[in-house]
């Protein structure tokens, strides 16, 4: 299984990458592994305030419906429009095309309690 | 049998277009033999036997006295006085001690069970892989025995995904080898995340989902089923019932890709009911599903489902969803 290093990771399997105060957000390669085949991603409209811990996203598989919660409380500033006719991105490349959302965050320090890949690695083994 | 062995979509996709194999072995069977077994079976089930010949397969159920689905089943007429009954696995010792508690003493019971393996071999290759393996297709609804490496086989061309193709019983001893054949003339290994999404595309029921035993066949939409020719245990309910449905299973398309999920909440223009299966489509790109409505709805209704607090609107249709 593949989890960048330069990247933090919640619990619940969201990874995050910050430039500045831009956090593009996205779920792991482990989520997507136990999730299955990805065949719908809502995603929050461009604008929106999202709260840290908010389930402001959803990912459905033939197997089952997750919640996606917000890593970072902030405006959604972008959102991956190619997922609402090629879910299967976030299969292919979780990290990449298969990206979520970009999150202005108005408290990088709500990133505090993410995890670095190590402590990643361990949960999700 | 898993819920995928790599990809429910990948899977899927090989049985529609190729060719893809399941380990079918937690279906229940038992062997109804002996004088009197055709009576037995003409009475404990609602379809009624006597239709077809040996060496044909038929889709019946049992019924409990009020008309409500005890099982829906498979029976291979293997001869004039011998069956294969075919159970879901889940209702295997309900259905298989009933057939006990009426059999006449000239008839035996017997589990096949745990002397056999049940592979089924699906899609528009299927014809290819069952000839090169085992020198033989049955053909639609059509029961053959054979053999492969010594061992004795039973193929019926019968199965739970719309496609061509066919159910192979097998000996446990041989049933390695014969999962191994088919793996080498192409067939894919599926599982039980595209046997749901395949059987639903074709609008086929599960029990447990979208029958019970508080549903009859009428309001399950399987009328056809049902043979009025003879006398079956819950007949009598099933006549009263005529012409006064108050619920039926419906089904129905969304547009999008939300999935209409079992449970969920339906509304029509004068009813309401909930979702009993539903899934997303891989063949047609669009959520599809089913769900029993109370009252019926009548001609032209609109239906909505609720989403998780949304109302995304439903297209009511006739199954199956896919034409095949």
């Amino acid at each position: 299984m593949n989890f960048p290093e330069d990247l933090r990771y919640a619990a619940n399997h969201e990874w995050v990458k910050t430039d500045g105060s831009n956090v593009t957000m996205g779920i792991s390669d482990y989520a997507q592994d136990a999730l299955g085949d990805i065949v719908f991603v809502e995603l929050p409209e461009v604008g929106r305030q999202v709260t840290v811990g908010e389930a402001f996203a959803e990912v459905e598989s033939t197997k089952s419906v997750s919640d996606v919660y917000a890593p970072v409380s902030g405006r959604v500033t972008s959102a991956n429009a190619a997922l609402e006719n090629t879910p299967e991105l976030v299969n292919t490349d979780p990290y990449g095309d298969g990206w979520f959302v970009v999150i202005e965050a108005t408290d990088l320090s709500e990133l505090d309690s993410l995890m670095d890949v190590a402590a990643y690695r361990e949960t999700a083994n | 049998m898993p819920v995928q062995y790599q990809s429910v979509l990948e899977e899927h996709a090989a049985v529609r277009s190729d060719v893809g194999m399941f380990d079918v072995s937690h279906l229940g069977r038992f062997e109804v033999v002996g004088a009197g077994s055709t009576d037995l079976l003409v009475r404990q089930l609602c379809n009624d036997i006597r239709k077809i010949d040996p060496g044909r397969a038929q889709y019946t159920m049992a019924l409990n006295a009020s008309g409500g689905v005890e099982d829906d089943i498979i029976v291979w007429r293997i001869d004039d006085e011998r069956y294969w009954v075919m159970p879901n696995g889940t209702n295997f010792d309900e259905i298989a001690s009933r057939f006990v508690a009426f059999a006449p003493d000239t008839v035996s019971i017997t589990d096949l069970r745990v002397r056999s393996v049940l592979l089924a071999i699906q899609g528009p290759r299927a014809a290819d892989v069952l000839e090169s393996v085992l020198g033989m297709v049955p053909g639609r609804f059509r029961v053959r025995s054979g053999s492969f490496m010594g061992h004795d086989i039973t193929a019926a061309g019968t199965g739970y995904t719309g496609e061509k193709g066919a159910e192979v019983y097998i000996d446990i001893a041989g049933a390695e080898a014969l999962w191994e054949a088919f793996t080498t003339a192409g067939a894919k290994p599926a599982a039980l995340g595209a046997r749901d999404t395949l059987r639903l595309e074709m609008g086929y029921p599960l029990w447990g989902h979208d029958l019970d035993d508080e549903t009859t066949p009428l309001e399950a939409n399987l009328a056809w089923v049902v043979s009025w020719d003879h006398d079956f245990i819950g007949r009598d309910a099933l006549e009263a019932q005529r012409g006064h449905l108050t619920k039926k299973l419906v089904s129905f398309t969304t547009e999008g890709r939300a999935i209409p999920r079992e449970g969920y909440a339906v509304t029509t223009d004068t009813g309401h009911g909930t979702v009993t299966s539903g899934n997303f489509s891989p063949t047609l790109q669009h959520g599809i599903g089913m769900a029993f409505v109370s009252p019926p709805p009548g001609q032209g209704e609109s239906l909505s489902i609720e989403i998780r607090g949304r109302q995304v609107a439903g297209a009511i249709t006739s199954v199956p969803f896919l034409d095949r």
